[in-house]
């Protein structure tokens, strides 16, 4: 983290007492729009997410039944097999998305002349919506219509889409689809840092391109490796839109991930009590990610 | 033996090559959904399917410009989008600036707490701002919008802003104090010129999010004339079930104004997102 190393100087306090105490107090001023604005969008609804998880609607009235709610989706299967999808989602999309971001950014590190080129056309999925996104990716798998199932048929022998893998295999690759640019972005800035010299003085020394890779490169841009793998579990942990605009959960619950398990019991079945209670546990994975992001920010500064 | 030099033709020849690969399948979707927006209805229904479209039409769009689409939908994009990005920049600018030249006690531990709001996840707070919008009488208005997309804008851009005031040099100003000015015409006159590169990033990263906005826009707003694009477009699904052609131009539609918007700003788009998300 870096802060201004010193505060600003101020070299004529303001005549007056009044001038005076507002000069002092200026800089909260300037914090206070953002900071209320804050408070009523973000720390309020937090605090009273953390309420409504001890509550449950029963006859129309909410009243507070301690853990009730995470002891119903503790005992639930559904709360485990959303917790195993997460799992498997994640772990599939960090993997691929790095092995492939990692890829691309050493090939575009070769200083490509036409890499502002490539950049571009690598983030226009990124900027689109996940909605559109989504159903980009439902329309190329749909049966029979779908282009890239029909390019895959014979390889398969199945509509991918009805099927829980292939289901799980789409997801995830719409979602690498879309974050790979960023990924890229991240780690090409890191790259940028190493200085040539070190990588080519140890290939002068007789290093193959992986050990310069391995022993030389990724040892110096660790710091900024584990910040891109935590950005996108965190990314990773809470989508929703990709999944609900191409399968939505199914099928048979087969994409069912945390995010969308939360989103289905408080809007598709009202359980708000239950929707909070889930928010919580992907609330704690969340801020122990977020721990270690900071944590690694600190100490790479 | 191959020289020196032709092997490193042969190398650079590959990686672009191997670039230029990766690049045609990443652009592939992309370009299939703008190809069956040309589609007829009959052709998007062929099996096994085209690329092309065999005979090129705008029945498609002829069709979004009928629809709510056009008439609410996208403008309510444009209205919530704008607005909040209007509103963002510069009360995360202010804040910035702040957590730039300022100290007092618990001023790092505020900016650690306000990045660490960028880390709940945005479905977390959806119940609660549903009830409090569902309490002030708003769901289903822009202002609802506005007041959620600037909240969750806020901590991103503070911190995009911050580093930007890092790299400006304090002597400017205080140069200016020193002759008089107050800290706030200091500020308005000479920082915020300098500055505005930076905020202009603020501005951007946020019409793009909240253009793409989905869940909160789909957990409070039901009334079709407050819908947003994200929104609208499964409105328009089950609208127009099979007929692909006018869903995929509703797609092309709602991506080109954030797409040509990338596209004129990408130097300060590309910098603005490593800035946010690596330097510390």
């Amino acid at each position: 983290m870096k802060i201004a190393d010193r505060p600003l100087a101020v070299p004529q306090p303001a005549r007056g007492r009044l001038a005076r105490s507002l000069q002092r107090s200026l800089p909260l001023w300037l914090l206070l729009p953002a900071l209320l604005i804050l408070l009523v969008i973000q720390v309020y609804p937090s605090f009273y997410s953390i309420y409504l998880a001890f509550q449950r609607r029963q006859a129309g009235v909410e009243s507070f039944v301690g853990l009730r709610n995470f002891e119903i989706l503790l005992r639930s299967a559904d709360l485990w097999e959303s917790m195993r999808n997460t799992l498997v989602y994640t772990c599939f999309y960090l993997v691929i998305t790095m092995v492939l971001g990692f890829g691309l950014a050493l090939l575009l590190n070769r200083r490509v002349r036409l890499t502002p080129l490539y950049m571009v056309l690598l983030f226009i999925p990124w900027v689109l919506s996940d909605v559109v996104a989504g159903t980009i990716w439902r329309w190329m798998f749909i049966r029979d219509y779908g282009i890239l199932q029909e390019l895959l048929q014979p390889l398969v022998q199945r509509t991918l889409l009805a099927d829980p893998v292939g289901a799980m295999a789409i997801v995830i690759a719409s979602s690498v689809w879309r974050s790979l640019a960023f990924a890229t972005l991240l780690l090409l800035a890191a790259l940028q840092l190493v200085p040539r010299e070190v990588q080519e003085s140890a290939a002068i020394d007789g290093a193959t391109p992986g050990q310069v890779f391995w022993h030389v490169t990724l040892p110096l841009i660790q710091a900024q490796v584990l910040v891109t793998v935590l950005l996108l579990s965190i990314r990773a942990i809470n989508s929703v839109g990709l999944i609900l605009a191409i399968t939505a959960g199914g099928p048979v619950r087969a994409t069912n991930t945390l995010g969308f398990f939360l989103y289905q019991e408080a809007w598709k079945f009202g359980d708000f009590g239950l929707g909070a209670a889930i928010a919580m546990i992907m609330f704690a994975l969340n801020i122990i990610l977020t721990i270690v992001y900071l944590r690694t920010l600190r100490a790479e500064v | 033996m191959v020289t020196a030099p032709t092997r490193k033709r042969l190398d650079m020849w590959l990686t672009n090559a191997m670039l230029m690969l990766f690049c045609a399948l990443m652009i592939f979707p992309v370009l299939y959904i703008v190809m069956t927006s040309f589609k007829t209805r009959g052709d998007v229904l062929t099996s096994p399917p085209t690329f092309f479209p065999p005979v090129w039409s705008l029945d498609g769009y002829q069709q979004v410009f009928r629809s709510n689409m056009l008439r609410y939908y996208i403008p309510n994009s444009f209205i919530n989008s704008l607005l909040s990005s209007l509103l963002v920049m510069p009360i995360a600018g202010l804040a910035g600036y702040v957590f730039s030249r300022y100290r007092f006690r618990g001023s790092r531990a505020l900016l650690l707490a306000i990045l660490g709001i960028m880390m709940i996840p945005g479905l977390t707070n959806l119940i609660p701002l549903y009830r409090m919008a569902s309490d002030l009488q708003l769901l289903s208005t822009n202002t609802a919008m506005i007041a959620v997309y600037v909240g969750g804008g806020l901590p991103f851009s503070i911190w995009i802003t911050k580093s930007f005031f890092d790299s400006i040099p304090r002597e400017l100003e205080e140069a200016a104090l020193i002759d008089g000015a107050t800290p706030l015409s200091a500020l308005w006159r000479i920082v915020v010129p300098l500055a505005m590169p930076g905020l202009f990033a603020a501005f951007l990263l946020n019409f793009v999010d909240t253009w793409n906005e989905f869940l909160a826009a789909v957990v409070l707003l039901s009334r079709v004339d407050t819908k947003t694009a994200t929104v609208g477009l499964l409105d328009f699904q089950s609208q127009f079930e099979v007929a692909y052609h006018v869903q995929a131009a509703g797609c092309v539609m709602i991506a080109l104004p954030v797409v040509v918007l990338f596209l004129l700003t990408r130097k300060i788009f590309f910098q603005a997102m490593l800035e946010g998300s690596l330097k510390g």
